[in-house]
């Protein structure tokens, strides 16, 4: 049988209570418990088995004897021989047994209804004699008294605590089922499409449960940003790409209907161009989305400053070409190896140099460099072309996301994009900053 | 001798496009459509190169080069897929493949690494420690890292000689853009730029500048070759 993750708390709850309280009442217990009431069973014991002997000997009157001269030296004895009624017949004790006779070893009991027998426990054994009942013992005393007093409070902690523990058990349960339903509905709700809604916090994020509903509600809002990226994407697909294949199929068009060869050639050639133009849009766009699935376990330790060089390698005599100044600052000292994803990190920059090369002012300068400080790695490449004002940069940021100013140049509008995906890979961020003149572009990168 | 390359993909249209484009170039070109009869016919041992997608029906791709591998046949494996990204990249030729092309490729592109894995294939085991290359009037020293070409020293290091020593192994053969990038760069992305062409631009300067006759040809559509004949 399952039982419920309520049932179980509560059940969990009371059983920790018991325990609890067994153990203290067993230590409590332990301590103050000694022999008194073991040694007034035994004095019972043999008062009665001497009563008895006396009444089998000498019968009642002897008894009654022996009974009287015992009571000359002790004020608590007890001794009565009770008829079957339980009305008393001789000796000290109550006119009437409170509790109907029976053959017991011992029992510590109160014996009267009235009266001053009443008001006192006494420890006594019932023994039958002849057609009678011998009641024997001694009243308790004080020490006696307290200690009955004291078994008896601890037995009643016992049962007030598992009353408590129940009643705990069952707060404590509607407590965290109220708050994990909630939790619960918000997740339903967004499983169910509405994804919108948020677990939010109830005690001011200070709780385990609200820093749950918290980092639940940081996982919903990225699946959200996700999804829009997502439908964006789509939308920017079909938008963006509906020029390049439209263009495609102008050329594709051209080349059927020349007439002659070399301009079937040359619309030919433009078909390839711009055929690449498009397959080179997918396959970065597949390297985004790939990208955002890589688990950082395929990040191997790499020396960055040497990943720094290879890439300035392959790309500064590009910049000399263009007629730019290509500057690359590495840290002084060479610094411990960090868990880096060498393509993609290479690609994201080379993705940044692409952008710098294309936006950089003629003459100027593409600087690269890798700053290392307490915590993170900052890979930056920074140009002094026009820069992107601080209003554009999130949506310089976004898939496709190119900006009104730039969709007159060449590109696929998704390098910031991978970039970005990149960074996040490696657990950091992109920053786009100002390089006055000029955009810088920082891969941040903690460790 | 017409070298045989059997090609498992099951796509007819491109398998037809691809060996179409192979027998023009000159090779004998089996093909096939599923995996386990493409591990079945390589296994015969008679293929110098094998061309397969890396998924498939039957067996995938990496998986028959796993069985051919074990089963000991040494030709080298090119595989075509449609997983294109780095990581995909990286395990295939982790799995044992010679080359991995991604989809869609340009024919010249498969060629030329057809061409490349063919003449290495040919260069492991006959001369195993080759220290000098020559290329026409072209002379390189692999141990001083020095070129000459018609006995006059051309200051040439770094990443260069690397590019100009892997031009010059396979001479006369066209070696495409991105294969530079991924032997002498070692990056498996498109950096979407003209970077190599940058860099041969430069090599090539070094090359022919002083001298009368071009080596470092352009070939349009597909990279670039290194031969004294255009």
């Amino acid at each position: 049988m399952r039982i419920s993750i309520t049932a179980r708390l509560a059940l969990l709850a009371v059983l920790l209570s018991l325990v609890t309280s067994l153990a203290l009442a067993g230590l409590i217990w332990q301590q103050t418990h000694d022999d008194a009431i073991e040694v007034l069973r035994r004095d019972t014991a043999q008062q009665t088995d001497a009563f008895a002997a006396v009444y089998r000997s000498g019968g009642i009157p002897a008894l009654a004897q022996a009974i009287a001269d015992a009571q000359a030296d002790d004020d608590s004895l007890v001794a009565v021989l009770i008829d079957r009624n339980g009305a008393r017949r001789l000796g000290v004790g109550p006119d009437r047994l409170a509790f109907a006779p029976s053959a017991e070893t011992f029992r510590v009991a109160t014996l009267g209804t009235a009266g001053e027998w009443a008001g006192q426990e006494a420890g006594v054994t019932i023994r039958p004699l002849g057609r009678d009942w011998l009641v024997s013992g001694r009243l308790l005393d004080d020490w006696e008294r307290t200690q009955r007093n004291i078994e008896r409070a601890l037995l009643l902690a016992v049962l007030l605590s598992l009353v408590l523990g129940i009643g705990g058990g069952l707060v404590l349960a509607r407590y965290v089922t109220r708050r994990l339903d909630r939790i619960a509905g918000a997740v339903d709700a967004v499983a169910a499409g509405d994804l919108a809604r948020r677990v939010g916090t109830e005690a001011g994020g200070s709780d385990a449960f609200d820093r749950l509903s918290l980092r639940i509600d940081g996982m919903l809002d990225r699946i959200d940003r996700l999804m829009a990226e997502l439908r964006i994407v789509t939308d920017s697909i079909a938008h963006d790409l509906r020029s390049p294949i439209a263009r495609l199929r102008a050329r594709a068009e051209a080349a059927a209907t020349a007439s002659h060869p070399q301009q079937r050639e040359v619309a030919l050639a433009g078909l390839i161009a711009e055929t690449d133009l498009v397959m080179r849009m997918l396959a970065v766009l597949l390297e985004i989305s790939r990208s955002e699935a890589v688990t950082r376990d395929m990040l191997v330790p790499l020396d960055p400053a040497a990943l720094i060089e290879e890439i300035a390698d392959l790309y500064a005599p590009v910049a000399e070409e263009a007629g730019l100044r290509f500057v690359v600052a590495l840290p002084s000292e060479p610094g411990a190896q960090v868990r880096l994803h060498r393509e993609l990190l290479s690609q994201a920059l080379a993705n940044l140099i692409d952008n710098a090369l294309r936006h950089a002012a003629a003459g100027g300068e593409i600087a690269l460099a890798l700053e290392r400080s307490a915590d993170a790695l900052r890979f930056s490449v920074a140009d002094r072309g026009t820069g992107i004002p601080a209003a554009d940069r999130a949506q310089a940021l976004s898939r496709f996301g190119r900006l009104d100013r730039a969709r007159s140049l060449p590109g696929a509008g998704l390098g910031l994009a991978l970039v970005e995906s990149v960074a996040r890979l490696h657990g950091g961020r992109l920053e786009l900053g100002d390089n006055a003149p000029g955009l810088v572009a920082t891969i941040v990168v903690p460790f | 001798m017409t070298r045989k390359i059997l090609l498992v993909e099951d796509d007819a249209a491109s398998s037809a496009y691809v060996a179409k484009g192979l027998q023009e170039a000159g090779f004998a070109v089996e093909s096939c459509g599923d995996g386990r009869d493409g591990l079945f016919l390589a296994s015969e041992g008679i293929f110098d190169l094998v061309i397969a997608d890396r998924m498939l029906p039957g067996l995938d791709g990496l998986s028959m080069l796993g069985a051919l591998r074990a089963a000991n046949i040494r030709a080298p494996v090119l595989i075509l897929s449609a997983l294109g990204t780095v990581d995909d990249r990286v395990k295939g030729l982790h799995a044992g493949a010679d080359d991995y092309l991604t989809k869609p490729f340009s024919f010249a592109e498969l060629l030329a690494r057809v061409e490349a894995l063919l003449r290495r294939a040919d260069g492991a085991g006959a001369e195993p420690q080759v220290t000098r290359l020559t290329v026409g009037d072209l002379e390189i020293d692999l141990l001083a890292r020095s070129v000459a070409r018609q006995g006059r020293a051309i200051p040439i290091g770094g990443r260069e000689f690397n590019l100009l020593e892997f031009l010059a192994r396979h001479a006369g053969q066209v070696v495409t853009r991105t294969m530079m990038l991924e032997k002498i760069w070692n990056y498996h992305f498109d950096p979407g730029s003209n970077v190599v062409d940058v860099h041969i631009g430069r090599l090539r300067r070094k090359l022919e500048e002083g001298f009368d006759t071009p080596i470092l040809h352009t070939v349009r559509g597909a990279g670039y070759r290194l031969s004294l004949d255009g």
